[in-house]
């Protein structure tokens, strides 16, 4: 296996995760955003949203706070600075990978 | 995958226009302007009147987008995050006082800069084509910097075009950026309350419910 390929193992799991990345992307442009917002750009069911927003909380990616609009809960996600960095990272990894793996040999 | 960032960040801002209700609102703040500058060329010229215009312009334009701004989010918290989710921008999060003694100075600037540099050519002729220049620039770059808006194409062609042929028209020049400010105005409103329409045809309110 060359590094090119073997570079792909230290890739971030959790950000790794296709709709965990779409929604990381989406935080990346705004300040925050709630559940509603999120749930019609990822086009995600309630509980696969609420699912993998607990595994980006938990990994310390996003910040989760619960307020009120009135009497409906609402729930404001908010990326965190390591999840700033964590995506950089990770886009600077996959575009190593795609540089190095496009190269004629 | 680059390029999935760049259109994926795109969406997102085209969020925010998504609803017209910015267009609707700034199209508003396009008319006062309107009637303001064909109050300027209806007062008679020897009268003081016309120079206290010139600085209450500033204090138009600064109280204008301060009330325009306001306007918006109250419109988008009533009709727009109910429907389709609540986003919050960075632009919006313009929280601390020198940050907005510094964009208000700075319109304030600008507007006595276009009165003073009028002052000393001696004519105001060619306001209207800067104007339709800089509001068409800004409108282009909306359209560049998010997804299928292509309407901004629109508004900035317009724009352009507007304000060159209200400057080459021979009209008076208070009369020509009235009409520039009208013409856009209405267009704005016109496009945003279209816009607007479509939105809520196509987000009905969701039923009530938690997030969760």
């Amino acid at each position: 296996m060359n590094d090119a390929l073997r570079s792909l193992t230290d890739l971030d799991r959790v950000i790794h995760e296709p709709a965990r990345l779409l929604i990381l992307t989406i935080l990346s442009g705004v300040v925050r955003a709630d559940f509603l917002f999120l749930q019609r750009e990822t086009g995600l069911t309630k509980g696969n949203l609420s699912a993998h927003l607990s595994r980006l909380e938990e990994s310390g990616y996003i910040k989760i706070e619960k307020t009120f609009k009135g009497k409906l809960p609402l729930t404001v996600c908010k990326l965190t600075i390591a999840g700033q960095k964590a995506l950089t990272k990770y886009r600077q990894q996959v575009q190593e990978f795609m540089k190095k793996t496009s190269q004629p040999n | 995958m680059e390029q999935d960032f760049v259109e994926i960040k795109q969406r997102v801002r085209h969020y925010w226009f998504k609803d017209g209700i910015g267009e609707i609102a700034v199209g508003g703040l396009l008319i006062v302007l309107a009637i303001y500058f064909m109050a300027h060329r209806a007062l008679p010229p020897v009268s003081n009147a016309p120079l206290y215009l010139d600085f209450g312009l500033a204090f138009i334009f600064i109280l204008g987008v301060a009330f325009t701004r306001k306007l918006i989010l109250i419109f988008k918290t009533h009709i727009t995050y109910p429907r389709t989710g609540y986003v919050e921008y960075h632009m919006e999060n313009i929280s601390s006082l020198p940050a907005r003694i510094a964009i208000f100075a700075s319109i304030g600037i600008f507007v006595l800069l276009l009165i003073l540099i009028g002052r000393w050519v001696g004519s105001f002729q060619w306001v209207p084509a800067l104007l339709g220049v800089l509001m068409g620039g800004i409108a282009y770059g909306v359209y560049k910097t998010t997804a299928n808006l292509h309407r901004f194409n629109y508004h900035a062609v317009l724009s352009v075009v507007a304000g060159f042929g209200f400057s080459i028209s021979g009209l008076p020049p208070q009369y020509g950026l009235s009409l520039y400010y009208l013409l856009l105005g209405l267009w704005l409103i016109g496009c945003g309350s279209h816009m607007l329409k479509k939105y809520l045809q196509e987000n009905p309110l969701p039923e009530a419910g938690g997030d969760e």
